[in-house]
């Protein structure tokens, strides 16, 4: 079969980043937001103070604009698997289908069902039932989230489902793997916890803008306390998740955790992997296969990815070797499935399982292969075509590492910021820390940040494979002609900065706006609040 | 036989979450931790508001 154009595969992948990527800086707000009303809510039910209410209907309000853009960002990406990703479709449709079915049946359906009990129920449930549906509503979000990991986890680490020589398809065959699969896990907790985080810094830096002008004070000052507290918790369970996905990269996907880590040589290719340095910084150099300008902190690399002091972690040049054998194996698989489709044979058959582990690195090979066709590799051109097909076994180094460290240096800004926040939040001394406030404030937009280049850590470190050992991406891809992927890529770009626009404008425009006035200040007995005498929300100072 | 009632559905639900909990905490390690971990993240930030108030009430001298 002839290899898709490669500027369409190109296109393809472009289109699904950008798509991804899009509809990415909606989600990790969406699955903080709920439980951040959560949050809000059950102190109102608990106290009966009516500015929790208020609060409730505030941040709700904005996050109502957020989650009608996203879901609309968000329905296109299952379109694409059958429109632009077809091969993929067909090879891992029975297996990945199943989880975005569950998605779209279960969760959404669920989380759309009890938003506009949320929204629209104040008035027509008790307190403990509109409880309930805020709960049923942040639980809904962060099942659809979990029902796409699992998917994605599938992806990075196959389970659940072994390949069928008669239908030339995944086969799926344990629900329970493929949801308890570890990938899958700890993505959906790191995913649903870096959106506890967004959600914390976007109520949090709001609420700083507020304290910083005096406006809105009673509902800004509990606001960042409540954000406060659920980002200082936040932030460091996803630093803790960051580490057991890293733990996991390494046992499952050594290639991806090489590259995040600018790791070309074994750790203990200069003496003991003990000291082997973890690297702050780095030029790596994908074509010499070389890093330069190394800042390195020595002995923290092998027990921060092994959890021992002097486990060995194979570089990206020795994985390189490894894939050698396995790229042979694979050719025989390819070359015995395609002799077992015509002849249906046991001995085809035989031969293709002897070797059926190793085959998605015979379908890497095909791209080298004379006239891409793998029956056509000799003893005199082998070498040199699985040498080519070793260098395509591994990921682009200088955009996984950079993507990894940004993700990881922003993590850890965060921490920083909620401890800061929360300690002088606690001690009610936000407003003699100004520079905490605007730094509040500014960086709202980092934890969206951040999520993005851990998708893209996660996305790009997974190549050249679409499904992780066993289809390349450039074998998953549909066969469009350029000039429709560029037409529909161009389309996608304009409609999603349409969207875009929209989001920040409504945003701004409701952020700016306020709260309604708040009846009852906060003060038990109507004195003086912390931050002075308490004030009516006024609209028109904008 | 109210209150029976109420107590035995009660216990129900406490069984089967126990249940559910093991079952997690078997094969769903992180999955379990995500449960756990969000409800003690939202009562945390809800404690935070009542201690708010609590601090603002003895500001004002009422508590």
């Amino acid at each position: 079969m002839p290899l898709i154009d490669p500027s369409v595969v190109d296109l393809s992948r472009l289109q699904f980043a950008l798509t991804a990527l899009y509809h990415f800086l909606f989600v990790p707000l969406t699955l903080g937001m709920t439980f951040l009303l959560c949050a809000m809510e059950t102190t109102y039910v608990i106290t009966g103070k009516e500015i929790y209410k208020e609060m409730t209907h505030f941040w709700g309000k904005l996050f109502g604009i957020n989650f009608a853009i996203g879901v609309a960002t968000g329905l296109t990406m299952e379109f694409e698997f059958g429109t632009n990703w077809s091969m993929y479709s067909h090879f891992v449709g029975d297996v990945f289908g199943t989880p975005l079915a569950i998605e779209g049946l279960m969760a959404f359906f669920m989380e759309s069902t009890f938003i506009g009990l949320m929204f629209f129920g104040w008035d027509r449930l008790s307190r403990p039932g509109h409880l309930a549906v805020t709960y049923l509503t942040a639980l809904g979000s962060n099942l659809s989230a979990l029902w796409i990991l699992v998917a994605n986890g599938f992806m990075q680490n196959p389970q659940g489902a072994s390949f069928d020589a008669d239908t030339m398809r995944m086969q799926f065959n344990s629900f329970v793997s493929l949801v308890f699969s570890e990938d899958a896990q700890a993505k959906f907790v790191h995913t649903s916890i870096a959106g506890f985080v967004t959600g914390a810094l976007f109520v949090m830096g709001i609420s700083a803008f507020y304290i910083l002008r005096k406006q809105h004070m009673a509902l800004a000052a509990r606001s960042f306390r409540v954000a406060a507290l659920f980002g200082i918790i936040s932030s460091l369970a996803v630093v803790t998740l960051g580490d057991a996905l890293g733990r996991l990269d390494y046992l499952v996907q050594p290639t991806k955790i090489a590259a995040i880590e600018g790791l070309w040589e074994d750790s203990n290719a200069h003496g003991s992997a003990t000291s082997a340095p973890w690297l702050l910084f780095a030029l790596p150099n994908d074509a010499t296969q070389t890093n330069a300008a190394e800042i390195g902190v020595p002995y923290v690399l092998t027990p921060l990815i092994t959890h021992s002091m002097d486990t060995p972690i194979p570089g990206l040049l020795s994985l390189e070797q490894q894939a050698g054998p396995r790229i042979l194996n694979g050719i025989k698989a390819i070359n015995a499935l395609q002799q077992y489709g015509v002849t249906h044979d046991a001995a085809s058959l035989a031969t293709f399982k002897q070797y059926e582990n190793d085959m998605g690195y015979g379908f890497l090979a095909q791209k080298n292969a004379p006239n891409q066709d793998l029956t056509q590799i000799t003893p005199a051109n082998q070498d040199a075509i699985v040498a080519q097909t070793e260098k395509d076994t591994i990921p682009n180094v200088f955009v996984t590492f950079w993507a990894f460290r940004i993700m990881m240096f922003l993590g850890f800004y965060f921490v920083a910021l909620f401890a800061f926040a929360a300690y002088y939040s606690l001690r009610n001394e936000l407003e003699k820390h100004p520079l905490l406030l605007k730094a509040a404030l500014w960086s709202i937009p980092l934890p969206i940040l951040a999520c993005e280049f851990g998708w893209i850590t996660a996305e790009a470190g997974r190549q050249p494979w679409s499904v992780y050992g066993w289809l390349p991406t450039f074998q998953a891809a549909s066969s469009h002609p350029v000039g429709y992927m560029v037409f529909s890529l161009i389309g996608f770009a304009a409609l999603y900065s349409a969207f875009i626009a929209a989001e920040l404008y409504l945003m701004f425009k409701f952020a700016r706006l306020g709260p309604q006035d708040h009846h009852a200040e906060p003060t038990v007995g109507g004195g003086a609040t912390m931050f002075g005498k308490p004030q009516l929300a006024d609209k028109s100072w904008q | 036989m109210g209150k029976l009632f109420k107590f035995i559905g009660l216990a129900a639900a406490l069984a089967l979450a126990l249940f559910l909990a093991v079952i997690a905490g078997d094969y769903g390690p992180w999955y379990f931790a995500w449960l756990v971990g969000t409800t003690m993240i939202v009562l945390i930030a809800a404690a935070g508001a009542v201690m708010f108030d609590a601090q603002e009430a003895n500001s004002n001298g009422k508590v």
